[in-house]
């Protein structure tokens, strides 16, 4: 009943094509959006902020990017760390090398180097998929890790490895407290996903979910395999780049090629996976699932016992839970959160009538 | 091998898009092709049938470019073919269909037609991400163009319905329906008919008859039903262990002592 959209007839294409067609979902949006932008920095404290809400945002953004190429383009990849290191460490480079270039611009190059050696380690899979390419892309998290600790060029003979990100200054305004860190990430999240889920619904996006869902009908219709896979590669690999560079600059504040290693990889590949592969509130959901849970579990570990029980035991406890809770939600709906999210707004369609 | 009067003179008034001559082609040590020729009319209903392992399949693959043929040539509209990668042939306008349904699964009716028209679409990654100017054109103006398709077929109803919830006759109409979105002058159509009941089949009969008379598509089809058959093809060949053994008009292979018998057994 609340979620129901008949009455909202389109009268043209453009109207029906619109990235969100549905009365409901607009409301939504601009609702989510507001409380994203004003609620929340009224709201929040600087612990919120900077070590709960940013992090959430960047790790949001990397799955996104894993999310166009495993999700939408059926690729799937375990290298998403190491093309976070390249845009951190090449947007640092830029920065150290050339201090005049504003710390964005550097984050665009960051993100274009990303998506060039993203490009480079997808040529495998144009011969392999599956698991295969999967262990193929192992190959890019190796390699890159393993430059960048081994060539003092790029962290710029620093003696430790491990280098403090050179301040993000923009006219005038330097961006050094976390609510304007929160604001910064914001944007730039919004502004990506708003990319993303253009590009899918055109028609890049469409060769992407082609190539996925059956690639030799893909070729007879005329869709390039080699080409939009190469593309997917690359548009994944910059919004990790992006990712990286702002996981390094604003939640780390250091550059160092240990941030990067394959347990991030992996822990962005879980969340896509439960999130919701091919979509881009999946993205977000999962990334809220495995940042947000592990807090809460904690919270309320401690306030229901109160002290009574030694923290080992909660934070034991809270690995139990949390591993619980992956395994129900990929048994209670394999697809993912965000497809527990459609049924749910399907259901509200009728909800309270019985049909 | 017939060739009666009458074809003789078809043929001539005909323009000619496709040849095929002498073509071979094996697996290993199975010959799936030998010599065979075969030549395509415009604006012909062409039906090639033949015992399973005849190599009909094979044949449709060649025409369609997966295969490319170890002996003889493959003539398109007066030029040799060389070996051309898959999606090109698209771009000659050669489209087909697959014997098992090969739609994209996770895609609604409405992506899965227009994604046939993405040949025809222009790239450019920064429009398409901000959906400006002629990004969001294209898009409209294909729309319009599939949905003429969507009412050809009559499948308005499930516009927006995922494919993979669709019966599989409405499955086989979409895949025809992606198909034709790139407006092909050849279509090919591994068993279209393959697995339907009675009404899905005459509903998919009525589907190409009117593709071959409003779009003027030449059509290839593989069918195992002979009624449809010898009712809508203009022209039938005969394949059978990679060899032509007839080619003529439907009535006229009918009754081919060759084709009886490589359908019945010789007795």
């Amino acid at each position: 009943m609340i979620y129901r959209e008949a009455g909202q007839f389109k009268t043209s294409y453009n109207s029906d094509q619109a990235i969100l067609p549905i009365f409901q979902d607009r409301v939504a949006m601009v609702l989510m959006l507001l409380f994203a932008f004003v609620v929340i920095p009224i709201v929040a404290n600087d612990y919120w902020l900077g070590s709960i809400l940013v992090p959430f945002l960047v790790l949001s953004l990397a799955a996104l990017g894993l999310n166009v190429l495993t999700g939408y383009a059926g690729q799937i990849s375990l290298g998403t760390a190491g093309f976070m290191a390249v845009g951190a460490f090449a947007a640092f480079n830029l920065q150290i090398r050339i201090p005049e270039v504003p710390f964005l611009l550097a984050f665009v190059w960051g993100g274009l180097w990303a998506a060039l050696v993203g490009v480079i380690f997808g040529l495998p899979s144009l011969r392999i998929k599956g698991f295969y390419l999967a262990v193929a892309t192992l190959a890019a998290q190796f390699f890159i890790e393993w430059l960048f600790t081994h060539f003092d060029w790029f962290t710029n003979y620093s003696t430790s490895g491990v280098i403090t990100a050179p301040p993000m200054k923009m006219l005038g305004i330097a961006f050094d407290n976390p609510l304007n860190k929160y604001l910064l990430v914001l944007c730039i999240v919004v502004l990506l996903a708003f990319a993303v889920r253009n590009l899918v619904r055109s028609e890049v996006g469409r060769a992407w979910m082609a190539v996925r869902d059956m690639d030799i009908a893909a070729a007879a219709i005329g869709i390039n395999l080699m080409k939009t896979k190469l593309i997917a590669f690359g548009v994944s690999s910059f919004i990790c780049g992006v990712a990286g560079a702002l996981w390094a600059y604003v939640v780390l504040g250091t550059v160092e090629p240990q941030a990067f290693d394959i347990s991030r990889s992996f822990e962005i590949l879980f969340m896509v996976v439960i999130g919701g592969l091919g979509s881009v509130a999946g993205a977000f959901l999962g990334a809220a699932f495995i940042v947000l849970l592990p807090i809460l579990l904690n919270n309320l570990g401690s306030l229901f016992t109160g002290g009574q029980v030694s923290t080992g035991t909660i934070s034991h406890i809270e690995y139990m839970v949390f591993g619980t809770f992956i395994i129900f939600f990929l048994i209670v709906e394999p697809n993912g959160l965000a497809r527990l999210w459609q049924i749910g707004k399907e259901k509200l369609r009728l909800w309270p009538f019985p049909y | 091998m017939i060739k009666s009067q009458a074809m003789e003179k078809i043929n001539q008034k005909k323009h000619q898009v496709m040849r095929i001559q002498n073509v071979s082609l094996s697996f290993g040590g199975l010959k799936a092709l030998i010599d065979v020729s075969l030549e395509i009319y415009q604006k012909e209903i062409l039906a090639i049938i033949g015992p399973n392992g005849a190599g009909k399949s094979c044949m449709l693959n060649i025409i369609s470019g997966i295969y490319t043929p170890e002996e003889g040539t493959v003539i398109w509209k007066g030029k040799k073919r060389e070996k051309v990668a898959p999606h090109n042939i698209a771009k000659m306008g050669i489209a087909r269909t697959f014997q098992n349904i090969a739609l994209f699964t996770g895609m609604t009716v409405l992506d899965n037609i227009l994604t046939g028209r993405n040949l025809l679409m222009k790239r450019g990654l920064f429009y398409e991400a901000m959906f400006l100017g002629w990004a969001r054109d294209q898009e409209i103006q294909h729309r319009k163009k599939v949905e003429e398709i969507i009412d050809f077929l009559e499948i308005q109803a499930v516009r927006k319905v995922p494919v993979s919830r669709l019966p599989y006759g409405i499955q086989k109409r979409v895949e025809l329906g992606r198909a034709l979105a790139a407006e092909p002058e050849l279509l090919l159509l591994d068993e279209p008919m393959a697995g339907m009941n009675v009404e899905e089949k005459e509903d998919m009969c009525r589907f190409v008859l009117d593709v071959n008379e409003q779009f003027g598509t030449t059509i290839i089809l593989i069918e195992h039903d002979m009624g449809v058959v010898m009712d809508i093809s203009d022209r039938v060949a005969v394949l059978d262990y990679g060899r032509k053994i007839a080619d003529g008009l439907p009535k006229d292979v009918r009754t081919d002592q060759k084709v009886i018998d490589a359908y019945l057994g010789v007795g």
